[in-house]
Order: C-alpha cells, then sequence, then structure tokens
C-alpha cells in the first residue's frame, strides 16, 4: 500500500481508494453470514506535520504518516471491535470479531435491551473538503518564517526568558464501507500554531499561551495577524507578573469569547453527549423539553461551520453532519448522538459519532459547540452595571463532573471589574459550578458571537474540538 | 526487530552520520463498561517506527508505518536535519552496557483471552452491586495486552524489550431520591491486577459518603488532606516539569537557581526511579537507549539534580545557560511519532519523619478538608505551580471526625509553597496511572499551609 504524502498523488482527488472493495466488502457480508447484523470497516490515514521553535531556532520538525483501521461488528445486539495498522489482517479478523460481539451479548441479563441502530441514508460517495492552500503543499522554511512572526513579537522584552512556538497540520483521509452497502470517503484538512511565552521577573515567573488554526489549509494561517498574536502573549505575560491572585467567593463573571466557549462546551456539552446520557451519567437525562437556562442561551453544535477546528463533513458512521441546536432560548432541545444513541432515544442521528483516529470506534463528541450572541453591544454594555466583579479572558482549559453536573474552567488572566470599570489585573482565576444553576444565571451576551481558539477534547479519546460565542456575563458564579 | 533493522539498512546505505531507529509494537484487548453491563469488547494491535538522523550537531526526525518507507523518511529527516541548528558536542548515546529492570512482565497477561477479560469485567460489575444494591458502574472499562519496543543506534545500542500491562477503571454512581453521586477509581499494573476488591470498595466508599452533604462554610485558609488520589494529578501537572534541566536552566521553572537551595520541607525527598521493579514507567533504556537509574532530586529538601536527556544537555551547554549538563537517562517519548524530549519515569515523594495512617493525619488535622479527587487539574500552572481546581468529593473535618461532604468547593494554592511548608505524610505510597509526565507513586499528604478551600 503506497500513501501519497502531496496533494496530486493523494486520495482525497478521487482517483485512490486505500481500501480495496473487492476483499473488504466480502469480509463484510461475511460478518452477516456468522450471524452478525451489521458490520464496518472505517479507515483513517493521517498525513502530518508539525513543527516547533524554541527561542526562535528550529528545535524540531515531524513529517509522517499514519494509517488505522477499525472492524465494528454488531451481533446478537452487543459490539465487537479489533483495530489495527496492519490493514491487510482485516479480513482475517471476521469471525473472531463476531465471536466477540455474541461473547458479550452472552454475558447481558435477559432484561437488557441490545443495541440497534437508528437508520440512515445509505449513501456510496466521495466528498473532499480540498483547502485553498493544501496543508501538504508547505514546506519548512514557510512553517519557520511564520512562527518566526510570532516569535519576533513575543520576544521583545528583557522580562521574556522564553518562547515556543508550535505547528500542526493534517490531511485526514477517511474511507468507511458498511455490510448495509455505505461507501463513503471523504477527507479534509486542520492547521494549527500556537505560543506560550514565560516571563520572569525575580522569583516571580508567569506563562501565557495562545493558538489560531481551524479546519482548513494554510491560507488560515496567512489570515492570521502573527506579530499580533505574538505581542498579545508578551503583553499579557508581562502584565501577570504584576497581577494578584483572584478573589475568591460568589460574584459576577464576565467571560470572553474563549471561556464562555469552554463554559458552553464543558458545562453544557458534555452532559448532552447522548451516550453519557444513556450510561447514566449525565444532569441532563430526561430534561429534552425543559427549560434548563435563561432565555438569552440558544447553543449550537454545528461541525458544517467551515475553518472551525472541529469541523468535518460526514461523521464517523458515514451520516452527513449538520447543525445541531441543544439549546433554544433556555429550553434543552436535543443530545448529541451516534446511530446508537438515537435509536435507543428515538431520535434523528445527527451526525457526531467520531474517533479519535482509525485506531478508535466512534463515541459521542462535540464538533464546534457555541453560545448565539443576544443584545449587549460590547464589553462595556456589560459591565457598566457590576459593582464587583471579574472579567476573566484566554482558556486553560476545563473539566466536567457530568453526572454530578458540576464543571470547572480556568482562565489564563482576567481583571476587577469594579463600579462598572476594568481595574486590577488578576491571575489564577478558576471558575466552577453546576450546570443545571449556571446556564440560568447567564443575563447577558453581546451581539458578535464568533468560534475562538482552537482547542481539543479528551474523553478516553482526544479529538479537535472547536468552541466559542459572544462575550457572557453570569449573574453568580464561583470564583476561585 | 525485524523492520527495525530494516531501517536501520537503510540508514547505513545511505552513510548517514548517526542514525536512530526506533519501533513499537502493541496487542490488547479491553472491554468498555457503561451503564452497569459490557458494551462493547475490543481487541487489536498497531505498531510503528521512528527514525533520528543527526548530522553535524544537527538532527531530524520522521515516522513511518512499516520499514517500506524507510528511504522517504530518511530523505525527509536529512532534509530537516540540514535545516536544524548545529548544537556543538550532540552526539547520539554510545552503548555503555546492558541492564535489565525486572517486573515489567507477567506472563498471566500474555496468556490472557478476551473470555478471561470478560469474565474479569463481570466480577468487577458484581462485586459494586454486591457492596451497594444502588450502586451501578456507569462507565470505564478493563484492558490488558502487551508491548515490544525496540531500539537501534549508529553507535552501537541494539536493544529491546516486552512489557504488560493490566488495568480498569470504573465511575461508580449512585442515583437515589433524585441525587446522583459517583466516583471514579482505577489502578493499572505490569503484573496482573491484585487490589481489584479494594480498588471498587473505594469507588463505592466515595459514592456513598458523599451523599451525606452538609451545608458549605465559608471561604478558608485551612488544612486540607489530599488524598494520594487527588493529589497526584496536581503533583504530576506541576512537580515534573519543575525539575527538568532545560526548563531550570532556561529560568522557566520556579525552582531556577536554586540548585543545593532548600526548595521543600527538609524532611522530603524526591526520587525518579526509572529502574523500579514493575513500576509503570520503568524500563532498562530511556527513550534515547541510555542505560536508567534510580536518582535523587530533591534530597532532605534541597534540589540536589535535574532531569536531562542528550539534546537539551547539549543545547544549554553550547547556548551558555549552563556550565555543565549530560543525561541523566530521561529521554522519554510519546510513542514512535516523536523524538525523545525529557521527562520522568516513577516519581516517588517520601519522608524521613514516621509516616500515618489516613485516620492519624484526620486526627491531626483536626479540623480541614479532605479531597479525594479535582477536577481542573491540567488547568494548574506548571510555570508558577499555582493551581486554582474544583471539587466535588471533599470532606469537611471538625474535631479529627469527618462531619459530611460538601456539593462542590474551590480548592486553590501553590504545589511549590505547599510542598515547603507544614506538611504530614500518610504510610501507603499508591501508584496512580501514568501521566504524560510519567508515573506517580505518593502517600497522602496532609497539607497545613498554603491551601485555600472556597465552598460552593
Amino acid at each position: 500500500m503506497v500513501i501519497a504524502t502531496r496533494a496530486q498523488e493523494g486520495p482525497s482527488q478521487g482517483r485512490m481508494h486505500l481500501l480495496d472493495r473487492d476483499k473488504i466488502q466480502p469480509a463484510l457480508d461475511l460478518a452477516l453470514a456468522e450471524g452478525a447484523q451489521y458490520a464496518e470497516l472505517r479507515l483513517v490515514c493521517e498525513t502530518t506535520n508539525s513543527a516547533s521553535l524554541r527561542d526562535g531556532k528550529l528545535h524540531s520538525a515531524i513529517p509522517g504518516q499514519e494509517v488505522g483501521a477499525t472492524l465494528r461488528i454488531l451481533a446478537d445486539g452487543a459490539w465487537g471491535v479489533h483495530s489495527t495498522t496492519d490493514i491487510a489482517s482485516i479480513p482475517s479478523q471476521i469471525e473472531s470479531t463476531v465471536r466477540l460481539a455474541k461473547a458479550v451479548a452472552l454475558r447481558r441479563n435477559r432484561a437488557d435491551v441490545g443495541v440497534s441502530l437508528a437508520e440512515v441514508p445509505i449513501i456510496q460517495d466521495e466528498l473532499h473538503w480540498n483547502a485553498p492552500k493544501d496543508v501538504r503543499e508547505i514546506d519548512l522554511e514557510t512553517r519557520l518564517e511564520m512562527m518566526g512572526q510570532v516569535h519576533a513579537e513575543a520576544d521583545d522584552d528583557e522580562r521574556i526568558i522564553s518562547v515556543r512556538c508550535g505547528w500542526s497540520d493534517e490531511h485526514l483521509h477517511h474511507e468507511l464501507l458498511t455490510s448495509e452497502g455505505m461507501d463513503r470517503t471523504w477527507s479534509f484538512q486542520r492547521i494549527m500554531t500556537n505560543t506560550m511565552v514565560t516571563a520572569r521577573d525575580g522569583d516571580d515567573v508567569v506563562s501565557y499561551r495562545s493558538r489560531t488554526g481551524g479546519e482548513g489549509g494554510l491560507e488560515l494561517i496567512e489570515a492570521t495577524d502573527l506579530g499580533n498574536m505574538g505581542r498579545t502573549c508578551r503583553e499579557s505575560a508581562i502584565r501577570l507578573l504584576s497581577a494578584e491572585r483572584a478573589p475568591s467567593g460568589k460574584m459576577t463573571l464576565v467571560a470572553d469569547r474563549d471561556l464562555t466557549g469552554v463554559y458552553i462546551h464543558e458545562a453544557l456539552g458534555h452532559p448532552c453527549e447522548a451516550d453519557l446520557v444513556a450510561a447514566g451519567d449525565s444532569c441532563l437525562e430526561g430534561k429534552l423539553g425543559e427549560k434548563i437556562g435563561s432565555d438569552i442561551v440558544t447553543v449550537i453544535d454545528d461541525p458544517m461551520i467551515r475553518g472551525g477546528y472541529g469541523a468535518y463533513p460526514i461523521d464517523d458512521e458515514g451520516v452527513d453532519t449538520r447543525t445541531k441546536s441543544l439549546i433554544e432560548n433556555g429550553v434543552l432541545t436535543d443530545y448529541l448522538n451516534h446511530r446508537e444513541t438515537a435509536h435507543k432515544f428515538d431520535l434523528i442521528p445527527n451526525g457526531a459519532a467520531r474517533a479519535q483516529d482509525g485506531l478508535h470506534h466512534p463515541l459521542v463528541r462535540m464538533s464546534n459547540t457555541m453560545i448565539m450572541g443576544g443584545n449587549h453591544r460590547d464589553l462595556d454594555e456589560l459591565i457598566e452595571d457590576i459593582d464587583h466583579g471579574v472579567f476573566a479572558c484566554g482558556s486553560r482549559g476545563g473539566q466536567v463532573d457530568t453526572g454530578r453536573g458540576s464543571f470547572q474552567f480556568a482562565a489564563q488572566e482576567a481583571w476587577l471589574i469594579e463600579n462598572g470599570e476594568l481595574t486590577n489585573p488578576l491571575k489564577d482565576v478558576s471558575v466552577s459550578g453546576m450546570t443545571l444553576q449556571i446556564l440560568k444565571q447567564v443575563d447577558g451576551l453581546t451581539r458578535d458571537a464568533a468560534l475562538a481558539a482552537p482547542g481539543f477534547c479528551g474523553k478516553g479519546q482526544t479529538v479537535p474540538v472547536g468552541d466559542g460565542g459572544p462575550l457572557m456575563r453570569i449573574k453568580e458564579a464561583l470564583v476561585g | 526487530m525485524e523492520s527495525a533493522r530494516a531501517v536501520a539498512k537503510v540508514c547505513e546505505s545511505n552513510s548517514l552520520q548517526q542514525w536512530e531507529v526506533v519501533g513499537e509494537q502493541d496487542y490488547g484487548h479491553s472491554i468498555d463498561l457503561e451503564a452497569g453491563k459490557i458494551s462493547l469488547a475490543a481487541g487489536g494491535g498497531s505498531g510503528g517506527l521512528g527514525l533520528r538522523v543527526v548530522e553535524d550537531g544537527r538532527y531530524g526526525y520522521a515516522h513511518l508505518a512499516d520499514a517500506s518507507g524507510a528511504q522517504r523518511a530518511v530523505q525527509d529527516a536529512l532534509s530537516i536535519a540540514r535545516k536544524s541548528p548545529s548544537i556543538a558536542g550532540f552526539e547520539l548515546p554510545v552503548d555503555s552496557g546492558s541492564a535489565a529492570t525486572s517486573g515489567l512482565i507477567d506472563r498471566r497477561i500474555i496468556d490472557m483471552s478476551s473470555d478471561d477479560i470478560l469474565e474479569q469485567a463481570d466480577e468487577i460489575l458484581s462485586s459494586v452491586t454486591a457492596l451497594d444494591s444502588r450502586a451501578v458502574v456507569t462507565g470505564g472499562g478493563i484492558g490488558a495486552g502487551a508491548g515490544a519496543e525496540v531500539i537501534i543506534n549508529s553507535n552501537g545500542i541494539e536493544d529491546g524489550g516486552i512489557h504488560t500491562s493490566h488495568g480498569f477503571g470504573i465511575q461508580v454512581g449512585i442515583d437515589e431520591d433524585d441525587h446522583l453521586t459517583s466516583a471514579y477509581e482505577g489502578s493499572s499494573s505490569r503484573s496482573q491486577l491484585s487490589d481489584v476488591e479494594q480498588v471498587i470498595e473505594r469507588a463505592v466508599y466515595w459514592a456513598q459518603i458523599t451523599r451525606n452533604t452538609i451545608d458549605s462554610g465559608e471561604v478558608s485558609d485551612c488544612p486540607v488532606l489530599m488524598t494520594a488520589q487527588g493529589f497526584s494529578p496536581l503533583f504530576s501537572m506541576v512537580v515534573p516539569t519543575a525539575l527538568m534541566g532545560e526548563r531550570i536552566a532556561q529560568g522557566e521553572s520556579f525552582w531556577s537557581k536554586r540548585m543545593g537551595e532548600k526548595v521543600i520541607a527538609d524532611h522530603l525527598t524526591i526520587i525518579d526511579d526509572r529502574i523500579m521493579e514493575g513500576g509503570m514507567s520503568s524500563s532498562s533504556r530511556d527513550g534515547e537507549g541510555v542505560l536508567t537509574k534510580r536518582q535523587t532530586l530533591v534530597d532532605s529538601g534541597r534540589l540536589q539534580s535535574s532531569l536531562w536527556s542528550t539534546r537539551d544537555a547539549c543545547r544549554m551547554v553550547a547556548e551558555g545557560k549552563v556550565e555543565h549538563a549530560q543525561t541523566t537517562g530521561s529521554a522519554s517519548r510519546g510513542g514512535y511519532q516523536s523524538p525523545p524530549g525529557t521527562g520522568c519515569g516513577n516519581l516517588l515523594l517520601q519522608s524521613s519523619q514516621k509516616s500515618h495512617s489516613r485516620d492519624s493525619l484526620i486526627e491531626e488535622m483536626d479540623e480541614g478538608y479532605i479531597v479525594h479527587s479535582v477536577m481542573g487539574a491540567h488547568t494548574a500552572n506548571p510555570t508558577s505551580g499555582d493551581f486554582s481546581v474544583t471539587t466535588s468529593m471533599v470532606l469537611r473535618v471538625e474535631e479529627g471526625e469527618i462531619i459530611g461532604s460538601l456539593k462542590q468547593a474551590g480548592l486553590s494554592g501553590n504545589i511549590g509553597k505547599a510542598l515547603a511548608g507544614d506538611l504530614m505524610l500518610g504510610d501507603k505510597i499508591r501508584s496512580n496511572g501514568s501521566y504524560s509526565s510519567g508515573s506517580m507513586y505518593l502517600p497522602d499528604v496532609l497539607l497545613k499551609q498554603g491551601l485555600r478551600i472556597n465552598p460552593a
């Protein structure tokens, strides 16, 4: 098997499949003959490049290719899975994987309902999101030059003791064949550059980081003001050197686009994942149609937002992606689901099945998750009537306990809000709360919703995601 | 080994100055648990190769799926090397003998079939229900597998090893009276697990005890007993990073310029033991083939040494950031897909003072909180040591007795400062899985100063 690294040779041009249909289709038919209800083989070929600069010098550059395939078989209402990098061995694994699924089924209680899959359109096609500037055409000099722009601005202060810049781009080629006759091939690309700036003053040492990128090619990075990205990191790191520790307690919080995004991802997005609902591990179980947020809260998850880091054209069960409205004016309207949970909850599959790569089976995952804009004009209008609060910016990540419905996220920097104005810079701000309480506390959103910086989401498997929204005000949040 | 040798031959035929080939292959079985039942059984394997080329102190790297891509990988790596800055004195490690680390293979794991793992999963599910009929395993899984690694370089290193692993983790939920509590516990080992029942008991205990919620108190700076499970994620996020030689030399560690000084309480010692028998991050060689060792990094509170890989050490010396540095056998890889960086193996926190049972630590604390797990440990700042996280597994202690659980609380402080303050260690060292920064072997820690609890 030869896998191309350059666009003109690659499978994305529709001239090449990596899976041999003449061998795989009979293998899937064999699974049915062995008693399976359903069988699929999904292959992912990743052509990747990463690079990093340390203090302006090339530190690493890694080109690579990964190919993995996962055979997933449903028999007697239970799943058996086989994953491998040895693609040629797949046909020989059919019978053992059917047996594995049946062994799982045998261990079920009689009362347990077996797995069934919601019906979806059976499609045979190819869909390629070709980037205007294909990542496979980027040379190392270009990557270094662009990271160099960030470094040059980030390093411009004697208190900056290190600048680390990173780069990653990837071309993802997917193929899915199923026993139902699905035969889909799709591809897309992602690109990202990031930087972390560390500043020191005596014994005080702080860092600030930033990312930019999304689904697409080099054009996304070219459209970014990289010098400004470096400058912002430098200025924020210097500011953090003299920032005070955040106050602790319940207070009004205003979040920037990054934190609004991580908030909605953690607090709402994860509990909306129907596999967690089905497992009894979501605080949103049984709440479809209920009012769980304030009137101004409308939330979507949309893999079709081109350029978002969580964008993809087809999900990993071959379902066309679509915009999912999770909350409309405070009412929970949908879960994210894959075919199994869609059947269980009698919902329409909405294209949320994602796997980390070819070696993992799909789970229910988010894509690009956003709170939609509200009526406030800008930050000034959001904070003008706040006597005491915090304006928090830049995400350091978050986490959620979906069952208990508690969440946490951390900001990179913040400002105290006093009498309607931003005053002292703060550091080490984290925010926590309970999903079902905090969504009702959202009482202000600016008009301009957009995706924020690229992110990654871990749920046993790691997938790229986008999230964002407008600036958001929470009337009362636990700030630490 | 054959694939790695095939790539090595291609390197030799290209007359490369120095080269290093690593290969990995693993296989295993796993079971997913969900909603009180087995949701999926899986098996399979994966592998690949990595190639590092060094020419005049410059290096390049490429990874490949199999040996058929060797020639292109050589050209890619060489092309990158020629664009990289030259580091004076940087060469790949030379073979300095051989060693073996014991306890990394358990034949019983290699012999485990998928039916065996299914049986174990069944036992876990029924054990949970037997302890508390309300308790359900809402998520988790169990897995067993084996992996093989090989490294060959142009300076005479040629070695390989096999390890096994067996692990499980369960999220146990109790949902009664419209009140859901849950707890996650897990364990992993190079040999067949021997503590499954204890881990299950802990998960059920924490799901049970956190049901007894009490009214929230006020924000307070108070003693906090961090259980080993609660402390490990925070410790692993901050301390290994602070001990990297490169970060110390660059001024990026809060322990920079403090070599030889007292940095934590003088009864504490931090050791990186890469040859620990059965250690989850043990191996006879590091990620670039250097023989590994047990090294004391902080001795009786004083910073004594730091972690180095070959390239970082040469680079910091060449740039004049340190006068002298050499590899400590601390090269770590994130897999064959990446070149070696620097990292720790099995990190131990020990005290020269008498250690204490959890009960006696609670008694000693008198008034404060017990924290068993935190959310957001990954948001801790490794540069400063500051953290601000959230916990739903927090118990209030008054007069040396647990009086109930808070529904949620914030927990903030600074790891470096907390370790330098008044603290006591528990008497049971627990392995808490492998993090990207290594494996942590920590006891319970009663931190009497430096932490703030912010009840929701």
